[in-house]
């Protein structure tokens, strides 16, 4: 029991970071019905910026945490309007905008490799604040590690100011009229132009955290744009296009690999991901909160 | 001169996987991020088919290429049988799934060497064999796509719905694209393996997978001699530009946005080399001209 | 008109998109070697009965019987295959393809190599594709697109364009061609010619006709049989003169009569 315990925990942890990526992601496609494929490198930039502000701008803790969200905002925003922008204003096959997505996060990934580095930085403990130092909590047989607490905080604060900010705010309200229809919340006065803008800002904030949280919990490195095959899967678990579906597809996810690693073995953690993802496409492709709904032709 | 056969060794084992990209992205519209993993299926398959197995040496290679070559095919009818019938984000996820599985798999069987490695495979590639084989797949590629079946292709890459409307099966014309790219992708693993001589997984990894995408992108979708141009181009620029290595890839995914934003046909144009290739051009610059000749007399004749 | 067994029948159609039903309950038949037109205002489900009937759209309930088989259950792929062909309210063209190719792409049906036959370039190869392009050649200048054969689609002007598509329909041989607003954007002399090649077409073709429009002369004109919905429902069916009289159609399209003073 002791053991189920203590995987569940490391399992929310991990899970809170997924969440994060997989909403960000998830956002973007409802309102866009479509993958930003470069969604990694935005991630990964996040988990520069922050550890810079922490470390080389001597900021405060929290205010890293701002800096990673709208420093990783604004990339995202750049990308869309700069990349994406072009290619829907002539109307360009679904194609050329994977290969654009590709594109870009080659070119941002290397770039970073080729300015800063490619070795992996670590998060300095005494840069964090006093409660993050120090030794795993412990209760009973249960130990806790302190960041792993800061990420699950972190992760819910930001989450729950998401849907405080879609369900009750006007803004909010006019992502989910345009997700559910964009010509006709036009035609209603939304500027779709200015949702899509919001929309990417915000999944490229919590992009932005979940770098800085995965760069805590781990490392810094470029490579690590790559974890955006667990929001991916994720999102695709939960349902594409369903903040609720990715909230649950993270944390399932999280789950199932905290518990194989626990239980079988480490390395093929990354691997059960992928036959979950397998096993979703053979019995329910939608998802466990999707619509099994058609295209309109 | 060693030197310029090694590179053109490597020119034409890339070819073969970039052709198979190329009929999959280029001719039907579909997007992998993990062909790197069929790369990786038919270079294992093959170093176990020629160094584990004690096969008599003449039929040893050709049996290994063929191994590996198939064992790529048949995967993909599995992951193809999944996803292809579903959204194009779906196919991209899985395809980008399975490199990383394939990667994770081989980095955990001790058999084939692991995350270290496995050297010592027997050095069986040519420079013969990777010419032969080369033009072979050339030919099938230009015949596949010039055929009743790649038309098909190319419809469904423009308008898949009316492609459908049109008597087309999507579904069995993306498994056939699927299916060829993965064996083509086994074969030049598999030439690869036997050439360099040693494997590890992360030889395979997305980064591969995004190289092989970026040459037929140079080359311009859609066209067999730009594909080519595109992989001579992109094997062969990492030599000159040995210095600034890691700016290259830097340079190359800026190259990529623009070329999708700015000019999607890429070096070629979406044209091909050939006496036919140019002579369309010509024609359909022809009968242009003279449409708008026509259209520009009919409103002269309207307001006269 | 014989009331042998009808080219289509639709029994009881109805589709249901979540809450809302988009078609509700339609019921005709086309018969053969006729020319119908399905005509109602926006909204009112006439294409949503075509991608229906051409397997884009599951049926929620009833049926649709082609030739007296039901083909409601169909790949889309195959019901083309099966003799019905459409065109689309948004043209959809391959643009990135000549004239040529786009009606040669859809030949592919008179063929019948297969991909073995086609890499080894085997004798059937060649023997077949002759064909193809003899066929798609013949369509091009019957439709009179011959010297304009070399051009991108996406370079023609919208008429031809709009003839294309009807080309590009015709390659797999229909028995029923659905036209889904074939004269949109069409001025009366454009709208005159077409009518004429519709009547040519079914005529040479021997096929059947079934058009969404709203361009009234056109469907006056050509149309034996006319059918019309109203927000999914059945208004009214029948020929042309006792539709363009019927009260309920002329208050859908025009509103109810004013009183005069």
């Amino acid at each position: 029991m002791d053991q189920f315990l203590q995987q569940l925990v490391n399992g929310l942890s991990i899970g809170s970071i997924y969440a994060l990526m997989a909403v960000g992601y998830s956002l973007v496609y409802s309102i866009m019905n479509f993958s930003n494929f470069a969604h990694g490198s935005v991630i990964m930039l996040g988990a520069y910026f922050g550890f810079f502000a922490l470390t080389s701008f001597g900021m405060p803790f929290t205010v890293a945490f701002f800096v990673a969200f709208f420093g990783s905002a604004a990339v995202a925003v750049l990308l869309e309007r700069l990349a994406y922008k072009p290619l829907r204003d002539r109307r360009a096959p679904f194609l050329y905008f994977i290969i654009t997505a590709m594109g870009a996060s080659i070119f941002i990934d290397n770039s970073v490799i080729a300015t800063i580095g490619p070795t992996p930085k670590t998060f300095p403990t005494d840069l964090l604040p006093a409660f993050l130092q120090g030794d795993p909590l412990e209760w009973g047989a249960l130990s806790v590690g302190r960041i792993d607490i800061a990420i699950f905080v972190v992760a819910v604060i930001s989450l729950a100011l998401l849907i405080l900010f879609i369900d009750f705010t006007k803004l909010g309200k006019a992502i989910q009229a345009t997700a559910y229809n964009m010509k006709a919340s036009a035609l209603m006065g939304i500027n779709p132009n200015f949702v899509i803008i919001l929309v990417f800002a915000i999944g490229g904030g919590l992009a932005g955290i979940a770098g800085v949280l995965y760069g805590m919990k781990y490392q810094v490195f470029p490579q690590m744009s790559a974890i955006t095959l667990k929001s991916f899967i994720a999102a695709v678990f939960g349902g594409l296009g369903s903040l609720q579906g990715a909230l649950l597809g993270s944390l399932l996810l999280a789950l199932i690999e905290t518990f194989v690693s626990g239980y079988l073995s480490t390395q093929y953690r990354d691997l059960f991901a992928f036959l979950i993802l397998i096993a979703m496409l053979v019995v329910r492709p939608s998802g466990i909160m999707g619509k099994v709904a058609e295209d309109k032709a | 001169m060693d030197y310029i056969q090694g590179i053109a060794v490597l020119i034409g084992i890339n070819l073969i996987a970039v052709l198979g990209l190329s009929i999959l992205t280029g001719f039907t519209g579909l997007f992998s991020f993990g062909h790197g993993g069929f790369m990786a299926i038919g270079a294992y398959v093959s170093a176990i088919v020629s160094s584990r197995l004690d096969l008599p040496h003449p039929i040893a290679f050709p049996l290994a290429i063929l191994a590996g070559a198939l064992s790529a095919a048949l995967i993909s009818v599995f992951i193809g049988k999944l996803t292809l019938n579903l959204k194009g984000d779906y196919f991209c996820i899985a395809t980008m799934g399975f490199g990383e599985a394939v990667r994770i798999i081989l980095n955990n069987v001790n058999y084939v060497g692991g995350a270290r490695g496995w050297a010592n495979l027997p050095q069986f590639t040519t420079w013969w064999i990777v010419l032969g084989l080369c033009i072979v797949c050339v030919v099938v590629t230009w015949n596949l796509i010039n055929s009743r079946q790649g038309r098909n292709l190319v419809a469904v890459r423009e308008e898949e719905l009316a492609a459908q409307m049109a008597g087309v099966d999507v579904f069995r014309s993306k498994m056939v694209a699927l299916i060829v790219s993965a064996a083509l992708a086994g074969i030049a693993g598999a030439l690869m393996a036997n050439y360099i001589q040693f494997l590890r997984p992360t030889m395979f990894n997305m980064a591969k997978s995004t190289d092989l995408t970026i040459m037929v992108i140079f080359g311009g979708l859609g066209s067999i001699s730009g594909t080519i141009a595109g992989t001579i181009l992109l094997v062969s620029l990492p030599e000159v530009f040995r210095n600034f290595a890691q700016w290259r890839l830097v340079i190359y995914g800026l190259a990529v946005i623009v070329i999708m934003v700015g000019r999607p046909q890429g070096i070629m144009g979406g044209v091909e080399l050939t006496p036919s290739g140019i002579r369309k051009i010509f024609a359909a610059r022809r009968a242009k001209a003279k449409l708008d000749a026509e259209l520009k007399a009919a409103e002269q004749g309207e307001v006269a | 008109m014989n009331e042998a067994l009808p080219l289509l029948e639709l029994e009881g159609l109805t589709k249901r998109f979540g809450g809302l039903a988009a078609v509700n309950n339609v019921s005709f038949k086309v018969q053969e070697g006729s020319i119908s037109g399905l005509i109602g205002p926006n909204g009112a489900g006439k294409t949503t009965i075509f991608n229906l009937i051409t397997g884009v759209y599951k049926v929620t309930e009833g049926r649709i019987l082609f030739q007296g088989k039901p083909i409601h259950d169909q790949e889309p792929y195959k019901i083309a295959c099966g003799g019905v062909t459409r065109t689309f309210q948004n043209i959809r063209l391959f643009k990135n393809l000549s004239v040529f190719d786009n009606v040669y792409t859809a030949c592919h049906r008179s063929a019948h190599y297969n991909l073995f036959e086609s890499v080894f370039r085997l004798p059937n190869y060649w023997k077949e594709e002759k064909i193809l392009k003899e066929k798609a050649r013949s369509l091009l200048a019957i439709m009179g697109l011959e010297d304009r054969q070399d051009i991108n689609a996406n370079n023609l002007p919208y008429g031809l364009q709009r003839r294309l598509e009807i080309t590009r329909a015709l390659a797999l041989d229909p028995k029923l061609l659905l036209l889904d607003e074939p004269a949109a954007g069409m001025n009366p002399d454009e709208t005159e010619h077409l009518m004429k090649i519709i009547g040519e077409v079914r005529r040479m073709f021997n096929l059947s006709v079934l058009v969404i429009e709203h361009h009234m002369d056109l469907i006056m004109g050509i149309c034996n049989h006319i059918h019309v919905l109203n927000f999914g429902c059945t208004l009214a069916d029948g020929t042309a003169e006792s539709v363009a009289n019927d009260p309920k159609v002329v208050e859908a399209y025009l509103g109810a009569e004013e009183e005069t003073k």
